[in-house]
């Protein structure tokens, strides 16, 4: 009968893990990895009239309007509108629940799910400048990976999107990159060109002066070498972010480009002076339509 | 495309004859028509021009998108190569072409050089000199009214000046270019500032090149000028009716008929219905590239001033 005590034993263990079991599978009904019921959030939040309706966000109008089709094909497309709205309970929402959230919009709300990212956000040059005041300009999470319709970081949409979340501060340097060769090939469509982030990084970009900035001197070679293997001492005295126009970007450059545009302000004038007279002789007297030869 | 006119030398001969166009005229009606021309063209500088033309349109479409990249219609032409990455292939093998038919000539005119030592004096170069002042000279006054236009010899100021800045033009050019081209080989002789330059100079000096090509020199002397208006095709047939080259190099003629070389260059041309379909492709031909150009130009002004 040694079986049926292995039969019995077999059949108790089962149950016990059932039932140990059982609460955790309550838990995963809430947990934000199952389509949770949005429903709820979306007669009032998916609702038409919604689309006029703006609550102020640091002191900005937002809308109260979410595209359900646009947040449901987003990459958080599966999560609870509560797993980023914390705090809030099915509406009409008090004081309470509202009062916070601008705060907790800017960090909380993605630092639940990304604490890694955070970490090194915070540890960023960007994550110095205040980022907690909803009045500040430093850029948070959703500025540039956008809320409701977020999409996919590696995604060429996404990758398109850079330089132009960038230059809402940095419009200079957006300026001379758009000028420079990996700026001129992004703007025609190429995806393997440098932009922003490459160099500067992401989620952990820190000042250039910095020692363990990627665009500290120290690491340029290192940094440059991913894209140009090869890189060396030389290579990384390009001039990255520099405006031909300006004597005061880089006095050599400057000099190339002006006497460039004085050479074909010169060259150009002469030829169009030269061929307008010609043409004006030419026709004064007579001479198109002739025939010169027999 | 040589400093001389490309024809082998021949010893003087002073029972030279230039058969006149006359002859040819009372000819039999059954008989294929026929005509004495001019050969101002050999075979290599029409294969010559045909490499420039071909290399210098995909290195001007192909690149010009990339310096007024903010364009609409920048992004056009990126599009019908296929993507930058494809554009940047084309350019890559026009340049080939560039560094092909730029070495070819330096041997054909450095042995050209060589081998008419001592006549060069007497004949046609592509350098400029004293007489280029006089005709630029002459020429101001012709167009003012207060004065005779000037004679040319085989090459007039502006061919020279055409030919001369395609020359040096390539070596600025295809420097800059092959320097970014290979930027970390450029680096183990020069500190990164000079890709800097480097692009500044690629950039203007196609410019400069499109413009002097496109409109004054290039377009207007094959093309507006009165004398070949509305097309000179002679740099694709290689010659032309003996009477319209000497109007038009009356110093040239006039000196192959003093050393009695005239007869060298002298070709009995048949005319038959390919002559017509050759021009026809001739016209064709810079009938396209004649708009490409107009309308890249407009382009680029419309982007300048935009």
């Amino acid at each position: 009968m040694k079986w049926l005590r292995h039969l019995l034993l077999l059949i108790a263990v089962t149950s016990l893990a059932a039932v140990v079991a059982g609460p955790a599978t309550g838990a995963t009904a809430e947990s934000p990895l199952q389509t949770p019921p949005n429903d709820e959030c979306y007669e009032c939040h998916g609702a038409p009239e919604a689309k006029t309706k703006t609550v102020d966000v640091g002191g900005e109008p937002r809308s109260l309007y979410v595209d359900r089709a646009v947040f449901e094909a987003s990459r958080h497309g599966k999560l609870a509108c509560t797993s980023c709205h914390l705090g809030f309970k099915a509406g009409p929402h008090d004081a309470a629940q509202t009062e916070g959230w601008a705060a907790t919009a800017r960090i909380d709300a993605c630092r639940n799910c990304h604490a890694d990212v955070f970490t090194m956000y915070r540890g960023s040059f960007h994550g110095t400048l205040g980022f907690l005041d909803p009045g500040s300009k430093t850029p948070v999470c959703a500025d540039c990976h956008v809320a409701h319709n977020i999409v996919p970081p590696e995604s060429v949409e996404f990758r398109r999107q850079i330089d132009g979340m960038c230059a809402r501060c940095h419009e200079d340097a957006q300026r001379t990159y758009l000028d420079s060769y990996h700026g001129k090939a992004a703007t025609l469509g190429s995806l393997t060109t440098a932009v922003c982030t490459d160099c500067h990084g992401g989620h952990r970009i820190l000042a250039p002066s910095h020692p363990e900035s990627s665009v500290n001197e120290a690491h340029l070679i290192e940094t440059c070498g991913d894209c140009h293997p090869g890189a060396n001492e030389n290579f990384i005295q390009f001039l990255v972010h520099v405006n031909p126009r300006s004597p005061r970007s880089s006095f050599l450059v400057w000099t190339f480009y002006a006497a460039y545009i004085l050479l074909i302000t010169v060259v150009f004038t002469f030829g169009f002076v030269h061929s307008g007279l010609y043409i004006y002789r030419g026709f004064k007297d007579g001479l198109y339509g002739r025939k010169h030869h027999g | 495309m040589v400093s001389t006119d490309g024809s082998t030398m021949a010893e003087p001969r002073a029972d030279a004859v230039a058969p006149a166009p006359a002859e040819t005229a009372g000819r039999e009606k059954k008989q294929p028509r026929t005509r004495i021309e001019y050969r101002r063209f050999n075979l290599f500088h029409r294969w010559m021009h045909f490499l420039v033309f071909v290399s210098f349109t995909v290195l001007v479409f192909t690149g010009m998108p990339l310096k007024y990249e903010d364009t609409q219609w920048a992004q056009w032409f990126m599009d019908l190569f296929g993507g930058v990455t494809a554009a940047g292939i084309y350019h890559r093998l026009a340049a080939i072409v560039t560094v092909f038919y730029w070495s070819a000539e330096m041997v054909v005119m450095v042995v050209t050089v060589l081998r008419t030592r001592g006549h060069m004096r007497d004949r046609i170069t592509l350098m400029f000199n004293a007489k280029d002042v006089q005709d630029i000279v002459g020429m101001f006054a012709w167009f003012f009214g207060r004065g005779p236009k000037p004679q040319f010899d085989r090459y007039t100021y502006w061919e020279k000046f055409d030919y001369l800045s395609l020359v040096a033009g390539t070596v600025i050019i295809g420097v800059t270019g092959f320097m970014m081209w290979f930027p970390i080989q450029t680096t183990h002789l020069l500190p990164g500032y000079w890709l800097n330059v480097a692009f500044v100079i690629h950039s203007n000096e196609a410019l400069l090149a499109m413009g002097v090509i496109f409109i004054f020199v290039h377009f207007f002397s094959a093309h507006l000028k009165p004398e070949s208006f509305p097309l000179d095709k002679v740099i694709f047939t290689g010659s032309l009716p003996v009477e319209h080259y000497k109007a038009e190099r009356p110093l040239e003629y006039a000196r192959r008929v003093r050393e009695g070389t005239l007869d060298e260059v002298l070709v009995e041309k048949t005319i038959t219905w390919k002559t017509y379909a050759a021009d026809a492709l001739w016209w064709l031909i810079t009938l396209i590239a004649g708009v490409s150009a107009v309308m890249m130009t407009a382009f680029i002004i419309w982007s300048v001033f935009d």
